[in-house]
C-alpha cells in the first residue's frame, strides 16, 4: 500500500522527488546479542502524552513517552492528513508497538524495554532536528539503551 | 526517520528504521532499515492483529544482528491483510442526502450528526477503552459548533488560550474526523481505511462541511487560514477534482 504505485499519482511524484538529507558519514554501531539489548521506540508520528500541548506546525523538538504510558493517554498530532489514522485509533501498536516490545522482552528475544521512549514531528526538516536528536541520544544512553526502533508514519 | 537513525547512530546507539517509502530510505541511507509494504500511518501493519505486528517487529529487530553494513535495507515480504475491504461492515445510520445543502444548513447538520453518532462512539470507547479525540481540548459538541461557526462565516475567536483561531480550527477539524471515524468503526466488522474514508468524505455532513470550509478558507485573506485550509483539512486524494 505504501508502494509508490499504490499512491495517487500526485502524491507518488511528491514522495519520489522529495529532497532528502545527504550525510558525509555512514555510522554503524555494533552491539551485544539481541537478547542482551535494551530497546527504545522513537516515533515520528507527533505523539504526545495526554495533557501536553500537541506539536505545532513543523516543530523540531521532541516529546518524552514514559513506558508506563497507557494507550488512552497517547495522542497523535502529526501535521499530515495524507496518512491513515484509523489504525492508530483502533490499536496504538500500529504506530507505537510498546505491547509487542514488552512481549518480545518477556520471551527473551530482547533484553529489556527502555524506561522512556521519544516522539518527533516527522514532517519537520530532519536537519532542524539534529540537536534534539543528539540530546535524545544522550538521554537514551543514560537509560542504558543500546538499540532503537525507529517508527515513521 | 532515517535521518534520526543517522544522528543516533553517530552518537553510538544502534538503530533500525521501519521504512514506508523505500525510495526515500534509499536516498537518506540510514544504517539499517526494514521496508514494509503497508499504508502510510501503519508502520507495524494491521490494527488488532498482534501476531502479524509481532512478525514485523521481530523482522526489524533481527536486522540489528546483521553483520553486513552500513546501509542495509531489507524487505518485509507480506502485505497487511486489513488493506482489503470488509463486506460485513456497515456505517452508522445518518440521514440520506445529508451531504447536500447551503453552508448554513450544512453547519446545522454537522452539529446534529455529531449527536446522532454519540451512541456509536460510546460503543467504540467501551470496546477499545480509549478515544483519540482530544487535540483541541474541547468537548466534541463544542468542536462541532466551532467548525460549524467557521462555515457560517462568523470566524469565531479561539476558545483556548495560547492557540490561534486558525490553529484551533485545525485541531477541531481533526477531532471531528477522529470522532466520526471511531463511531463508524464501532462493532465487530473490520473496515479498511478506504471504506472509512469513502463513507466520511462522500456521505457525512462532517466530510461535506470540511470540504466546504476548505473552499471558503482558501479565499480568505488570512495567510495562516489559507495554509491550514490548503494543507491540513482534506487529504490530497480526497480533494474534489483531484481525480
Amino acid at each position: 500500500m505504501a508502494r509508490l504505485t499504490d499512491l495517487p499519482p500526485a502524491a507518488a511524484k511528491r514522495y519520489a522527488e522529495l529532497e532528502c538529507p545527504k550525510f558525509k558519514t555512514t555510522p554503524w554501531v555494533n552491539g551485544p546479542r539481541l537478547a542482551e539489548r535494551r530497546v527504545a521506540i522513537v516515533s515520528s508520528a507527533g505523539l504526545v502524552v495526554g495533557g501536553e500541548k500537541p506539536f505545532r506546525g513543523r516543530a523540531a523538538n521532541y516529546r518524552v513517552i514514559p513506558s508506563e504510558t497507557r494507550p488512552e493517554q497517547l495522542m497523535f498530532s502529526h501535521i499530515s492528513i495524507n496518512l491513515d489514522r484509523s489504525g492508530f485509533q483502533e490499536d496504538w501498536n500500529v504506530v507505537f508497538p510498546l505491547d509487542r516490545l514488552r512481549e518480545v522482552a518477556a520471551e527473551g528475544v530482547i533484553g529489556s524495554v527502555a524506561a522512556t521512549h521519544y516522539s518527533f514531528m516527522g514532517a519537520t526538516d530532519p536537519v532542524q532536528m539534529e540537536g534534539y536528536a543528539r540530546e535524545v541520544a544522550s538521554r537514551l544512553k543514560g537509560d542504558g539503551v543500546d538499540a532503537v526502533l525507529l517508527s515513521p508514519v | 526517520m532515517s535521518a534520526l537513525g543517522h544522528y543516533l547512530e553517530e552518537e553510538g546507539i544502534a538503530t533500525v528504521a521501519i521504512s514506508l517509502i523505500r525510495p526515500q530510505t534509499e536516498k537518506t541511507k540510514p544504517p539499517r532499515a526494514l521496508w514494509v509494504p503497508f499504508e502510510l500511518g501503519r508502520p507495524f501493519g494491521p490494527p488488532s492483529d498482534p501476531a502479524f505486528q509481532k512478525r514485523v517487529i521481530l523482522a526489524a529487530l533481527q536486522v540489528l544482528e546483521r553483520e553486513k553494513g552500513p546501509v542495509l535495507i531489507e524487505d518485509f515480504p507480506d502485505d497487511a491483510p486489513r488493506g482489503r475491504p470488509d463486506p460485513a461492515w456497515h456505517p452508522p445510520f445518518i440521514p440520506a442526502g445529508v451531504a447536500a445543502g447551503s453552508d448554513g444548513s450544512l453547519a446545522a447538520r454537522l452539529v446534529a450528526e455529531i449527536v446522532l453518532l454519540r451512541d456509536a462512539h460510546q460503543r467504540w470507547v467501551a470496546q477499545h477503552g480509549r478515544t483519540t479525540v482530544g487535540l483541541s481540548g474541547l468537548p466534541i459538541s463544542e468542536c462541532a459548533r466551532y467548525v460549524a461557526d467557521w462555515l457560517r462565516g462568523t470566524a469565531p475567536a479561539s476558545p483556548r488560550e495560547g492557540f490561534s483561531a486558525p490553529l484551533m480550527l485545525r485541531f477541531a477539524v481533526d477531532d471531528v474526523k477522529a470522532y466520526c471515524l471511531e463511531a463508524a468503526a464501532a462493532g465487530i466488522a473490520k473496515p479498511s481505511s478506504r471504506q472509512l474514508g469513502d463513507w466520511f468524505w462522500n456521505e457525512t455532513a462532517a466530510g461535506a462541511t470540511i470540504h466546504a470550509l476548505r473552499e471558503a478558507c482558501l479565499s480568505s485573506e488570512d495567510e495562516r487560514l489559507k495554509l491550514i485550509a490548503g494543507n491540513f483539512m482534506v487529504p490530497a486524494a480526497r480533494v474534489r477534482g483531484s481525480g
